[in-house]
């Protein structure tokens, strides 16, 4: 056993006759477990060099709470590259989403669950309207979701006129601000609950069964009787609706709904968390295979070397940097794993 | 004629008269001198912003890294002149050196190791834009020399900006690079059929790093001379280049996956992008609604060019 690895259709015949000598060594070249290696060396390294104050509660608390964010950015984000594709208004969506739930709060004055309930619909929306331009016109998402961000955080910035909504319940914002057992964020466990439900939805379900087939192999799975459109308008859904549930987590952490709260520039600052994670967690850009623990490591990893480098005052300019020198690492060594893995399978 | 209408210049060519003739007939202070060197002015910036991704679409790939080389280039360039007190034809050298260096330094990454250049210029996105912000620690140079300001803002023959020069020089090389050498026919050819490309004896290799290279290159001159037009060295300088550096190429025909972009089309998109933004302006538009426009003319672009492909994979089936 190796993580939750969900793949279909192997790639290759070599690997249907899974030679069982390899096997621990698979499992030891797994971005699963590079990552738990990776996350338990850096967190020792960070707390010797802060004497313990990297494990502080108060540290693993807004740790968990910035983690459950990328984490979810990374699902949404994810649960569109199971397709080969790509979506890159996952941010101008999440915002979109956040900004009517602060509208109903505020101007409504519906209670904050409906209202919540409300920006996901919305989310879902637009993940349509998405997977459907992108299905009917058989374009790449690429070019789709890059207008489709521009417009999305348009009529959102032209209808806000980029005000905040600050008037969010104290029910709510008590949400981000609660701790359980003194350290560990609700938030964290919204995030690791949706891990739960997509893991679910990969393993058991037909559903995501069909979406990993019409991902890997778009024409074998419409001749085996997959309706391949409909299962990645389907996708495209399920990613506006956990990118409005990252952004209702950020709304919860900041207790306002801020236009800017994915970035100046029509929600760019999220897709690099949010290719961060898959990439790191070993899924396949091409589509087909997903990792949600991997993912959820890869989240986990990003956000604690954010979280080291400011506390051992690098300079704060400097992480972005860093973290982009990460991803070049990450796919740098997920190439060299891959041709190693190929290598051993020939012999 | 129809060969005329086919050709990838005709569309944008009629709407971008259609659009000033109806702009100019509504609001005649459109074509006032003024407003026609504002203009050309965003136009000389955006093309070159628009060719820095078009060479990167000829060979079928994306550059997301385009504006964080720009405003690592710009931030350099000032800085450059401010700090060291380099004269700013030097500076604007190693400017443009910075920006080739970024785009050999992808080409390298996507070309030996063969990981897509989405993820490749998403990483070096980052990093550069991690660089700029460490090294002007989020605030802009004020010390742009006066000679640069006049550069960027005064005019020759009436409306015309100086500016219009080194991007009318540009726009002939593209050209020239694109139709008459053989880099720009091996670049349109790793575009079209990579295999095929490297079949026939053409260094696919070499001929990304090529076009990397000159994207960078083409990148940092368009920093360069945002920061003569705005006369300050912002570190927020390419934010905002990532929709129309593929609004112009797309609005000019040209095709994601690589092999067919025209340098006159994909300057008349910029035209085009340029105009409409101007109108929005003129007739008091929410500027906010910029944005939504752009977006728009993306699907509607890449929407007409699908409905092309279509028909002409339908005539050659009749054949």
């Amino acid at each position: 056993m190796h993580g939750d690895e969900t793949s279909v259709a192997a790639p290759g015949p070599a690997a249907a006759a899974k030679p069982m000598k390899t096997g621990s060594v698979r499992f030891y070249l797994t971005n699963e477990f590079g990552l738990v290696v990776l996350i338990v060396l850096f967190a020792c390294m960070f707390g010797l060099l802060t004497n313990g104050r990297f494990f502080s509660a108060f540290n693993q608390f807004t740790l968990g709470r910035v983690a459950a964010v990328n984490i979810m950015v990374g699902f949404a984000m994810m649960v569109v590259i199971v397709t080969g594709g790509l979506n890159l208004a996952v941010g101008a969506m999440g915002v979109c989403s956040a900004m009517t739930f602060g509208f109903l709060v505020e101007w409504a004055g519906l209670p904050w669950p409906v209202a919540a309930l409300a920006g996901i619909a919305l989310g879902v929306a637009l993940g349509w309207i998405n997977g459907f331009v992108i299905v009917r016109s058989g374009l790449h998402s690429f070019i789709i979701t890059l207008a489709s961000m521009s417009i999305f955080f348009g009529v959102m910035i032209y209808l806000t006129k980029a005000q905040s909504f600050r008037a969010i319940p104290p029910g709510f914002s008590a949400f981000g601000s609660m701790r359980l057992f003194s350290s560990v964020s609700p938030l964290l466990v919204v995030a690791v609950v949706m891990a739960a439900l997509l893991v679910f939805l990969y393993r058991y379900t037909v559903t995501g069964r069909e979406m990993l087939a019409a991902g890997a192999r778009p024409e074998a799975a419409e001749l085996s009787g997959v309706r391949v459109g409909r299962v990645f308008i389907l996708c495209h859904m399920l990613s506006g609706a956990l990118a409005a549930v990252t952004a209702l987590l950020v709304v919860a952490r900041t207790g306002a709904a801020i236009p800017s709260m994915a970035g100046q520039q029509l929600g760019q600052d999220w897709l690099l968390p949010a290719f961060l994670g898959p990439v790191l967690g070993g899924t396949l850009l091409s589509g087909g295979r997903v990792s949600v623990i991997g993912t959820m490591l890869g989240a986990v990893l990003v956000t604690m070397l954010t979280n080291g480098l400011l506390l051992l005052q690098i300079g704060e300019f400097w992480v972005q940097a860093c973290l982009g020198a990460l991803l070049l690492i990450a796919v740098l060594i997920d190439l060299a794993r891959r041709s190693y893995l190929a290598h051993r399978r020939m012999v | 004629m129809s060969r005329m209408v086919q050709t990838d210049w005709f569309g944008p060519l009629a709407v971008t008269l259609l659009a000033i003739v109806i702009i100019g007939a509504f609001n005649p202070s459109f074509l006032s001198p003024l407003n026609i060197q504002v203009l050309l002015l965003a136009i000389t910036v955006n093309m070159l912003i628009a060719y820095a991704q078009m060479i990167i679409v000829a060979i079928g790939q994306m550059n997301l890294a385009v504006g964080a080389i720009g405003g690592l280039a710009a931030i350099s360039f000032t800085g450059m002149m401010q700090v060291w007190g380099l004269s700013p034809p030097v500076a604007a050298l190693l400017a443009a050196l910075i920006g080739l260096g970024a785009g050999i330094v992808n080409g390298c990454f996507i070309a030996i190791t063969g990981i897509s250049a989405f993820v490749i210029t998403l990483a070096t996105l980052s990093v550069f834009k991690g660089i700029n912000l460490a090294i002007t620690r989020a605030q802009p140079f004020y010390g742009v020399p006066q000679s640069v300001k006049d550069f960027g803002n005064t005019t020759f023959l009436g409306p015309l900006p100086w500016l219009v020069i080194p991007a009318a020089v540009v726009f002939v090389l593209m050209w020239y690079l694109l139709n008459r050498l053989p880099l720009g026919r091996f670049i349109l050819a790793v575009g079209g059929n990579t295999h095929a490309a490297e079949l026939s004896g053409i260094s696919v290799r070499r001929t990304v790093i090529a076009a990397h290279a000159i994207s960078g290159l083409l990148a940092a001159l368009a920093g360069v001379a945002l920061v003569a037009r705005l006369e300050i060295g912002q570190p927020t300088i390419g934010d905002d280049w990532l929709i129309l550096s593929f609004a112009a190429p797309v609005i000019g025909g040209a095709v994601l996956a690589g092999g067919h972009v025209s340098t006159v089309a994909t300057l008349l998109g910029v035209i085009i992008v340029a105009i409409i933004t101007q109108a929005l302006v003129l007739f008091h538009i929410d500027p906010f609604l910029v944005q939504v426009v752009l977006g728009l003319l993306i699907l509607w672009a890449v929407g007409i060019n699908r409905w092309r492909e279509v028909r002409v994979a339908r005539s050659l089936k009749r054949i």
